[in-house]
């Protein structure tokens, strides 16, 4: 026990320097890993298991801590809160709270069906089932991706494959637009820009745009990328701003690339981006990129090993280059025993809507970090 | 049917203190005696009327366990033995024991001195108390009375702690004070064995939380202390000499000769004397297993943390001091704080609760400016001119709280549920309505009932208790002859055999066996019967047609004819006989044995129905 040997050593090495990267970070062990990190509230956050049989969904409250700006020292609670919990039969791989609703929509990765749930309220804590909307879908074993409704009354938007996209009102079931097109490419991500504009991006990496008003219209944009290739992407939306096309795309490949796009100019990319990561798993699962809302051209990626990194793409050039992240997050790569970075995989992350550098992110293992990275540009050496 | 009621004493959903009653098997036991810190009157006492309106508790309690010092858990304890009046034993472990007086003392001390209470225990109260202790060690049965024992268990959190196996013949109750299942540097983690109680009791304060890492408490601990240090300002820690200032000693030490830090680190010698008797506690304690956790070290033998002296306090530059009392209440934490609390580079860093009335407790709420003594006595501050004789102390230096202390969250309380086994599990100090998801995440898993009384109402579990017996060998030879599979709890097998109950002990013997010890002679009942038939054949041949008659409706019977002009089925005898003058009116005999009874009584209505007229004789 009291030998030092070089994993002890790389820890401390972590530890001590995390004194200096991070403003806070806190580190939270799930009793089940989690896939899904979804934000229910400007303070709380819902998570839920994957395991093929039963799994529990969690909604958490923050800890205070993070909250209380002034004053922060006199707060000592760090603990996240299990404020509402329920059970699900099936795995969980896709989690989307309704905007202006207490409702969460989930699909757990296999079954074209959508889970429908009440996160209950003051008086009651468990999650209960409220519905459930079968859809009809062609391919029926890769489950089925969902973007809510932004705007108007509680809906969905929801597919498997480009072909399948179809938007429903939740509480009748009613659909109320289908894309109509023969296109049997498989969706890998799905997302509104505005009250009726939305992006789909494909597993090959072609990206469309569609208008719920009007169900003729779609464009295409291929990424550009290889064969054989699987995407992901992650949008960033100007809600203030009327204009549905200031937004930008960034697309992430599995093979470490990133194409950003802006949505008034889809014909070239704006620029690109060759990360420099050694993926530690094989799977494409956990691919995740998003925007930073409260930072200007901030990316984080993760999925392809234990780290979370953030990039800075204002440097960034049409051109593909290599760049290197302006911060990375090894936490989940330390764990207390031992320094194992083969097992451990980032299976998803999120950005605080409003704190600049807070992230949440969660991992195989159970653990979910929420950390608040130093900028070294703007702090004091 | 047996049962065993808990009750939590307290009102409403106030969550402030421990006091549970429990009754078991006859016995009353209660489990902690806390003070509940919120409250200035009488309401942070206990209300003992629940046990009797009026008079002393000795007669309805059995005795009261107390599973640690914290005064959230021990501080109404010299209120009840020696203010309401208890007179019988109070058991708590040995570390418990030293710590609770000073605790209590302390807490006295600001309460009546500071404050000016008057309905308080006094010094004196605190050491009669003290004189009914009994002292536990862990893992060793104690004997309360006859029937009541108990046992202490290792529970973590803090020196001293345990969770209690209460057991009354086969009924037992587990209650867990406070308890953590992670280990820290100083203490690990609580474990019990599969002792598979009728029911585990534990607080449901933390059991909806999911704890952050350690690591990141200590980091975040490391971080101020460093960000000030690196300023050039002062750091304080006031402390309570017995606990977790050797925790944090420890990890500013490697922190220090890590990153080659200059700046010096004291702790005062007040602690010194004091952490010396803790560790001698803390030792002759724990057994192996735990001391294998601790840092094995002479608790001074740190290269880079030095004895304080009072001057040093003046000396300029960086340093971190480590001072008693831990709520800065009075003393040298206090002293150093005065000089310190102007200087908006230093830091105070409290590591845990301090009670309303001392200047921790102020400033841990935001207070900026303090009004304060300059003389020992207790002044009317506000009938004075300010400077006479007490001065107003502007509070500038950055005031930073953090919590170290260890507690079970949801993870916790199944990891110890899943070790102890519970049968029913009780949940103490939540509010139902919002529990509900933890009750059925407990109910699903284990299968087991999940309760979660209010403060003041009584749960009532009943008990399946099993009762031990005694077989005799003879009697499980037997059974074990007669084949068939082995009993086990799913698939119980009836059996036969006479219960002996004498002085404590059951017996199961075979009935002979019992005749033969309690000397008396075995009965052996017979019944006869006469059924009267018509049958026109010779007495030879009834018996025969009868034989046939059995032999076809009673199949898998053991059916004989015997030479000696008798049938018998099983053990049953059947004679066939007429009078002279009546040759076709047969009269059937029929004998049986009380064990053939249902056979006998069978075989009597079947005959007396006649045979049937298409039987051969043969």
């Amino acid at each position: 026990m009291g030998e030092t040997s070089s994993v002890e050593n790389e820890f401390d090495d972590w530890f001590i320097e995390s004194l200096k990267i991070y403003n806070n970070i806190h580190e939270y062990q799930l009793e089940h890993p989690t896939r899904v990190i979804e934000w229910t509230s400007e303070k709380t956050i819902c998570v839920a298991g994957y395991s093929s049989d039963k799994n529990e969904i969690l909604e958490l409250l923050l800890p205070l801590k993070l909250f209380t700006d002034d004053n922060q020292g006199l707060c000592a609670e760090r603990d996240f809160k299990v404020v509402h919990g329920g059970f699900s039969d099936g795995s969980i791989h896709c989690l989307k709270h309704i905007p202006g609703t207490r409702c969460v929509v989930t699909n757990d990765g296999f079954n074209s069906n959508l889970q429908v749930w009440d996160l209950g309220g003051e008086d009651c804590d468990v999650i209960k089932r409220t519905g459930v909307l079968q859809l009809k879908s062609a391919s029926s074993d890769k489950g089925v991706k969902i973007a809510p409704g932004l705007t108007g009354d509680p809906c969905v938007l929801h597919g498997s494959q480009i072909s399948d996209i179809q938007l429903t009102e939740l509480t009748s079931g009613k659909p109320l637009y289908s894309l109509g097109k023969d296109i049997p490419d498989l969706l890998s991500s799905l997302q509104f820009v505005s009250g009726s504009v939305f992006l789909a991006c494909a597993c090959n990496g072609d990206l469309y745009v569609g208008d719920t008003r009007n169900p003729s219209g779609l464009q295409n944009n291929p990424a550009g990328g290889r064969e054989g290739v699987h995407w992901c992407m992650g949008v960033k939306t100007d809600l203030s701003s009327s204009d549905p096309s200031s937004c930008s795309v960034a697309r992430l490949s599995s093979a470490c690339q990133v194409v950003v796009s802006d949505l008034r100019d889809l014909r070239a990319p704006l620029f690109q981006a060759q990360l420099h990561v050694q993926r530690k798993t094989t799977s494409d699962d956990f691919m995740k990129v998003t925007w930073a809302p409260a930072l200007d051209n901030c990316l984080a990626v993760s999925g392809f090993d234990g780290m979370v990194r953030i990039y800075d793409t204002a440097s960034w050039r049409p051109e593909l280059m290599e760049f290197q992240p302006l911060f990375i997050h090894r936490g989940h790569m330390m764990s207390d025993d031992q320094f194992d970075t083969s097992s451990a995989v980032v299976t998803t992350h999120v950005w605080h809507p409003s704190r600049p550098r807070t992230v949440l992110s969660a991992a195989v293992d159970g653990s979910v970090h929420v950390w608040d990275w130093v900028d070294k540009a703007t702090a004091s050496c | 049917m047996p049962e065993i009621k808990v009750t939590p004493l307290g009102a409403g959903q106030d969550v402030g203190r421990s006091c549970i009653l429990v009754s078991i098997g006859g016995k009353n036991i209660m489990l902690d005696c806390g003070m509940h810190m919120g409250f200035n009157d009488d309401r942070r006492f206990p209300d003992f009327s629940y046990i009797t309106q009026q008079g002393r508790l000795t007669e309805f309690l059995d005795c009261v366990i107390i599973s640690h010092f914290h005064l959230d858990h021990c501080g109404a304890l010299p209120y009840m033995s020696e203010m309401v009046g208890y007179d019988g034993p109070i058991y708590m472990t040995h570390p418990t024991k030293a710590i609770c007086p000073i605790l209590l003392e302390d807490f006295r001390k600001i309460t009546v001195d500071k404050k000016g209470e008057t309905n308080f225990f006094t010094s004196q109260m605190i050491k009669d108390c003290m004189k009914k202790v009994v002292p536990l060690n862990l893992h060793q049965t104690v004997q309360v009375d006859d029937e009541l024992e108990i046992k202490a268990y290792y529970a973590g959190h803090v020196l001293g702690a345990a969770m209690v196996q209460i057991k009354v013949g086969s009924e037992s109750v587990v209650y867990t004070g406070d308890y953590n299942m992670t280990p820290d540097r100083h203490l690990g983690a609580a474990w019990i064995d599969k002792c598979r109680p009728d029911i585990l009791i534990s607080e449901s304060t933390y059991a909806t939380t999911i704890r952050d890492s350690k690591r990141c408490r200590e980091r975040d601990f490391l971080k101020k202390v460093h960000e000030t240090v690196e300023r050039g300002g002062k750091v304080l820690i006031p402390v309570f000499a017995l606990g977790r200032a050797q925790e944090l000693c420890i990890l500013l030490e490697t922190f220090w000769e890590r990153m080659n830090m200059k700046a010096p680190i004291y702790f005062s010698t007040g602690l010194t004397e004091k952490a010396n008797h803790y560790y001698k506690l803390f030792i002759t304690w724990t057994n192996q297993k735990i001391r294998k956790t601790f840092v094995q070290r002479n608790m001074f033998e740190f290269k880079h943390i030095k004895a304080f002296d009072r001057s040093y306090a003046d000396n300029p530059g960086p340093m971190v001091v480590f001072a008693t009392p831990g709520m800065l209440h009075a003393g040298q934490s206090l002293q150093i704080f005065k000089k310190w609390a102007g200087n908006e580079k230093n830091m105070i860093i409290m590591p845990g609760y301090c009670v309303q009335g001392t200047i921790g407790h102020k400033i841990l709420n935001g207070q900026k400016k303090l009004e304060m003594e300059n003389r020992q006595t207790v002044i009317e501050i506000e009938r004075c001119e300010p400077g006479c004789c007490h001065l107003s102390l502007e509070v500038k230096l950055q005031v930073e709280y953090m919590s170290f202390s260890a507690h079970a969250d949801a993870k916790g309380i199944m990891q110890l549920i899943r070790m102890a086994e519970p049968r029913n599990m009780l949940l103490v100090h939540g509010e139902a309505k919002k529990m509900e998801f933890l009750k059925d995440k407990i109910e699903q898993e284990f299968t087991i009932n999940c309760f979660m009384p209010a403060n003041g109402e009584t749960t009532t579990v009943i008990t399946n208790p099993s009762v031990p017996v005694d077989i005799s060998l003879n009697l499980l030879k037997r059974e074990m002859a007669l084949g068939g599979p082995l009993p086990d709890p799913k698939k119980p097998r009836t059996m036969h055999g006479t219960l002996i109950m004498k002085d404590n002990s059951l017996r199961l013997v075979s009935p002979e066996q019992a005749l033969k010890e309690l000397g008396l002679n075995e009965h052996q009942l017979r019944f006869t019967c006469r059924v009267q038939l018509q049958d026109p054949h010779s007495d030879p041949d009834t018996l025969s047609r009868i034989y046939t008659h059995l032999k076809s409706v009673l199949k898998g019977y053991t059916i004989q004819h015997l030479p000696d002009g008798t049938v018998m089925v099983e053990s049953i005898v059947i004679k066939v006989s007429s009078s002279a003058e009546e040759p076709n009116t047969k009269v059937l005999l029929l004998s049986w044995s009380y064990q053939d009874e249902d056979l006998g009584s069978f075989l009597s209505t079947l005959l007396k129905k006649g045979l049937p007229s298409g039987l051969s004789s043969m």
